[in-house]
């Protein structure tokens, strides 16, 4: 009873000599000490620093790569996923430091980074194929402009089909600048209206072509 | 001891319990929800373009709102409040509709300003077209109006597709090739103004010589499309004609689709032969259109191998209603039977660009 009031030590402790007891108190002291230093190293996880930095700079890559226009839904999904990590990291960052453990976020970072570089290579695909359609229709214009060009040069002119065949020139002239316009359009990587323009421009052409076989077929039917 | 340690747990039981049993809030992820499906609206709706600054806005609040969620999600249940991130949530959720409502605005205001502008456009080109047909300048002005009809076309391609900002700069490009009509037409009608009397003096010589000598004489009256039959200084008769595909000017070379200018005389009758029914052939080029031939040459307003051209006829198979000879003047064949009838060789052909002999 007396020991027991001496000892400020645990009850369980009380039985053992001093000796003993002392021992036994320093090992399991060390060992909450160890738990607890582990506990502090798994909780307090480092804050994936790293990751965040490459999902931003997969995500300025997107953007260079004109995603935001060229693949929208995929751009949107990458945005969505790197705003998600933020706030997994910004939720983990606000716990109490035994408790951080920033795993989600950074799994989250590197989903946002894969995302983004796939929003990119879609988007220089997705312009690549774009700018080869209109690259494509350059040269269909221009077929349909040398064809309409060489139909020109060798139609008949007589009297009666002169006239058409000069008005039908100026209509050539006109197509023939809309489509200098189109590839200075396509330079300037304004495919859209480019494209438009070409579209425009095949019209013609072929209406064009139309044209010098009715004044071909008006000159013998003279 | 006990006691202590008895007390030590009830305080941990109940902090525990209040952790647990607390009515705390609920982050607002409906809200979250609401405010990326706005976004989503207004990209769609072409906000990041027509309506960038309200769409941004829209979304930096989006992201500031989200991680002030976060932030009070990593916080004990107790101590979290939402009210910044709420609002934060519905200043984005308000700042993407009025993206949407902006992006919808400016389309629109574009869509109307862009079809307004086609539209006056396309009335400008009618009314050019109105005014200069079966005008002498139709076949010159034919360049800049093909032009133009060019460019309202692919205006109206490039609307249809939403480009209405490069609808509008091909517009104006039509609009540039409007003008410079309009400055082609106002020197053609000084030079007319300014040439007037010359032409006036033409027909009045013919007239005084016709009745001097009551003898008969053809006027031909290129902007009216009209040649006048007149016997002793009087008007017989009036057929209507048509010339040369590009008569707006004098002829000056063979090729050129000009109707002569001046004062011939018929130098053969074909009843029979012609290509076209019956002709009367003119003395083209006299003396004044050679000399005005090797001026022009020495001047390079031609090329030096040009040459002057000639078989310049009245003749048959008119009637097509429009200009389409390569300078001959054509009626039709039943007026060329009536004119055949008064004409011979040495009948004066006088042919003018303007006339204000009669209507």
């Amino acid at each position: 009873m007396q020991a027991r009031r001496a000892c400020a030590c645990p009850c369980f402790l009380s039985k053992l000599n001093p000796a003993e007891r002392n021992g036994q108190m320093f090992k399991r002291l060390a060992l909450t000490a160890v738990v607890c230093a582990l506990l502090a190293f798994a909780g307090c996880g480092k804050a994936p620093e790293q990751e965040m930095q490459m999902a931003n700079t997969a995500i300025e890559a997107a953007k260079t790569a004109e995603a935001e226009k060229y693949v929208p839904d995929i751009y949107q999904m990458a945005m969505d996923t790197l705003n998600a990590a933020m706030a997994a990291r910004q939720e983990t960052d606000s716990k109490f430091a035994l408790f951080r453990s920033y795993g989600k976020s950074k799994e989250m970072f590197l989903r946002a980074e894969a995302l983004a570089k796939e929003a990119t290579d879609a988007a220089q695909a997705e312009k690549e194929r774009v700018k080869t359609e209109v690259l494509n229709l350059l040269a269909q214009a221009r077929e349909a402009l040398d064809s309409a060009n060489a139909a020109l040069s060798k139609a008949p002119r007589g009297k009666g089909s002169k006239a058409d065949i000069e008005l039908i020139k100026n209509d050539f002239n006109a197509a023939n600048l809309t489509y200098q316009e189109a590839s200075s359009d396509y330079e300037a990587g304004k495919y859209a209206a480019a494209k438009t323009k070409l579209d425009g421009v095949i019209r013609k052409a072929q209406s064009i072509l139309e044209e010098i076989k009715k004044a071909a077929a008006k000159k013998i039917g003279k | 001891m006990r006691l202590f340690l008895i007390i030590t747990a009830g305080v941990i039981f109940l902090a525990a319990a209040t952790v647990l049993f607390f009515p705390h809030p609920n982050p607002p992820l409906t809200l979250l929800e609401n405010v990326r499906s706005a976004l989503n609206q207004a990209q769609r709706a072409g906000a990041s373009h027509y309506a960038e600054e309200s769409y941004r806005t829209a979304q930096e609040l989006m992201r500031f709102g989200w991680m002030e969620m976060a932030r009070q999600n990593g916080r004990l249940a107790p101590f979290r409040n939402y009210r910044k991130a709420d609002s934060l949530m519905n200043l984005s959720l308000t700042m993407a509709n009025q993206a949407t409502d902006d992006a919808q605005k400016r389309l629109g205001y574009l869509d109307s300003l862009t079809r307004g502008e086609q539209a006056d456009f396309e009335n400008d080109l009618l009314l050019w077209r109105e005014v200069l047909d079966g005008s002498l300048i139709k076949f010159k002005a034919e360049r800049f109006l093909s032009l133009a009809s060019q460019l309202l076309e692919i205006g109206e391609l490039l609307i249809s597709e939403r480009e209405y900002e490069e609808a509008r700069q091909t517009i104006a490009k039509g609009r540039e090739s409007l003008l410079l009509l309009s400055d082609m037409v106002s020197q053609y009608t000084d030079y007319d103004a300014q040439n007037i009397s010359i032409w006036q003096s033409w027909v009045q010589q013919t007239l005084a010589n016709s009745r001097a000598k009551e003898a008969y004489a053809v006027i031909i009256d290129k902007s009216a499309h009209k040649a006048y039959l007149v016997r002793g200084g009087k008007l017989m008769h009036t057929y209507i004609c048509e010339l040369g595909y590009n008569s707006s000017h004098h002829k000056l070379f063979a090729g050129d689709g000009a109707t002569p200018e001046g004062k011939y005389k018929i130098t053969a009758v074909k009843r029979r032969g012609s290509k076209y029914y019956k002709a009367l052939l003119l003395d083209y080029p006299n003396r004044s259109d050679r000399n005005r031939f090797e001026e022009s040459k020495r001047k390079g307003i031609i090329s030096p191998h040009a040459r002057i051209g000639g078989f310049i006829e009245i003749h048959g198979e008119g009637g097509k209603y429009k200009d389409w000879t390569e300078g001959c003047i054509a009626i039709t064949n039943g007026e060329m039977d009536h004119l055949m009838q008064y004409v011979t060789v040495g009948t004066p052909v006088t042919i003018v660009r303007r006339s204000v002999q009669w209507p």
